[in-house]
């Protein structure tokens, strides 16, 4: 199962977008600086967009979902149990593992914007689609929040999983290692190697490379290992 | 100084609280009263019970620069420009006025090249920056920002950080998820279901949820 991007271009006024590469199974991350084009690929990566020039072929994907940035987007439904029913879930069980099962019938505007955001990522996740596209799933989630969406992530066993995310606190353990800056996608390799490449790394990286730590992984208990290892 | 005396308000019940000046991180989990705290601060609602006082004077008597949790939402210009300069046309400020003061906002917070794009075409954090440089073109006497910097990059959010330090705003409320950022404000005031937990210098503060994932990142790799 993969993605394959064959120079792909796509150009908004004075903005353009350019890629090559192929996304296989496992968990990518694809970090950049605001206005990079992250969520410009996410919306390419999911069908949503046609390149002006190149392809983009996908082999052995069934079926492919993308979270939009901001989660009021998503919104369909009046209350937050029809949302969930219209994403093909029971609300009961979805509800209870968001931590939303009292407000079932609550409108879903009336939820802050964190409890949206894990509203939305529980019926994605939930959906297991071979494609899971999440543009920023990190944003505005409290740091439980944040936890748990990672785990989420970290347990998905088959398919493809794309974070597109500028995340500089909470972050899963990841495979692959993209960055985007000024519409052009860069690989960066896949983990640990990719980590010492990463020129946007999240400030607690940042130290912990500077420190000569070599850290397993992103996440911050892997950093904190790598530091006991070298600090004895 | 915002003084909040016997406040009742949905979830919210604060019986007595006095924010100083400087900059104030507002945290806690989702859900547990903040955006409701800061919009009671800007004016945008009255509180059912208890009072309010920004300095004496109720919040929708001071000038309040704003910026909600859904930019998107309160975008009210099609064209960047005229987003950020709405709040002083409003006041009927000279077009040379507003032209100088739209063009320096913009350079200082970075979006000088997106000035003449429409605001649809933004990214999110692009539009995140809009809303802030709007809020600040007025010159406000107080500044509430509800988690401007949940779709900002790094090297964005310490840009706005310089930004907010040197705007000379006396009192600045944010709200924020970013510990290690709340880790820099003057004063962080923890809430939960509602209530104040705790509200003081950020050591003290997070010297109390140092077992909780609330504690700075960056403290757990440093100290």
């Amino acid at each position: 199962m993969n993605l394959q991007l064959e120079d792909v271009s796509i150009r908004r006024g004075a903005f353009a977008l350019r890629c090559s590469g192929t996304f296989g199974a496992g968990v990518h991350l694809v970090s950049g600086p605001v206005g990079s084009g992250k969520s410009t690929l996410a919306l390419l990566l999911a069908g949503l967009l046609t390149p002006d020039s190149g392809t983009v072929r996908r082999s052995g994907i069934s079926s492919a979902l993308l979270s939009l940035q901001f989660p009021e987007h998503h919104v369909t439904c009046s209350t937050v149990a029809e949302e969930v029913r219209s994403w093909g879930l029971a609300p009961e069980r979805i509800l209870a593992g968001a931590g939303l099962a009292d407000r079932a019938e609550d409108d879903p505007l009336r939820l802050s914007r964190g409890e949206l955001k894990r509203l939305n990522l529980a019926c994605i996740i939930a959906r297991d689609p071979d494609l899971l596209l999440l543009d920023e799933p990190f944003s505005a989630l409290d740091c439980a929040g944040k936890r748990l969406a990672c785990r989420a992530i970290e347990a998905r066993k088959e398919g493809i999983t794309v974070i597109f995310t500028h995340e500089r606190t909470v972050l899963p353990r990841i495979g692959t290692l993209w960055e985007m800056e000024r519409g052009a996608l860069t690989p960066r390799g896949d983990v640990p190697d990719a980590i010492r490449r990463w020129r946007h790394a999240p400030p607690y990286l940042e130290y912990a490379l500077e420190q000569g730590a070599r850290p397993a992984n992103i996440a911050l208990e892997d950093v904190r290992e790598a530091l006991c290892r070298i600090r004895g | 100084m915002i003084q909040i005396t016997d406040l009742r308000h949905r979830l919210l019940d604060i019986p007595a609280l006095t924010i100083g000046e400087g900059c104030t991180a507002v945290i806690g989990p989702n859900g547990s009263g903040k955006t409701t705290l800061l919009e009671l601060c800007a004016g945008m609602e009255a509180p059912e019970a208890g009072s309010i006082a920004i300095g004496g004077r109720r919040p929708s008597e001071v000038r309040i620069g704003w910026v909600g949790e859904f930019p998107d939402r309160t975008m009210l210009f099609s064209r960047t420009f005229d987003e950020i300069a709405s709040s002083l046309r409003f006041r009927h400020r000279p077009c040379h006025e507003v032209e100088a003061c739209v063009r320096r906002t913009a350079e200082t917070l970075g979006i000088a090249h997106l000035l003449s794009a429409p605001v649809r075409t933004l990214s999110g954090g692009e539009k995140t920056l809009v809303a802030l440089a709007a809020a600040l073109a007025d010159r406000p006497e107080v500044l509430v920002l509800d988690e401007v910097d949940s779709h900002l990059d790094v090297a964005t959010c310490r840009r706005v950080h310089r930004t907010l330090q040197d705007c000379g705003v006396a009192c600045i409320l944010w709200c924020t998820q970013d510990m290690d950022a709340a880790a820099t404000a003057d004063r962080v005031l923890f809430l939960e279901n509602g209530a104040v937990r705790h509200c003081g210098a950020p050591d003290e503060v997070f010297a109390l949820l140092q077992e909780t994932c609330f504690y700075p990142p960056i403290w757990r790799v440093c100290r």
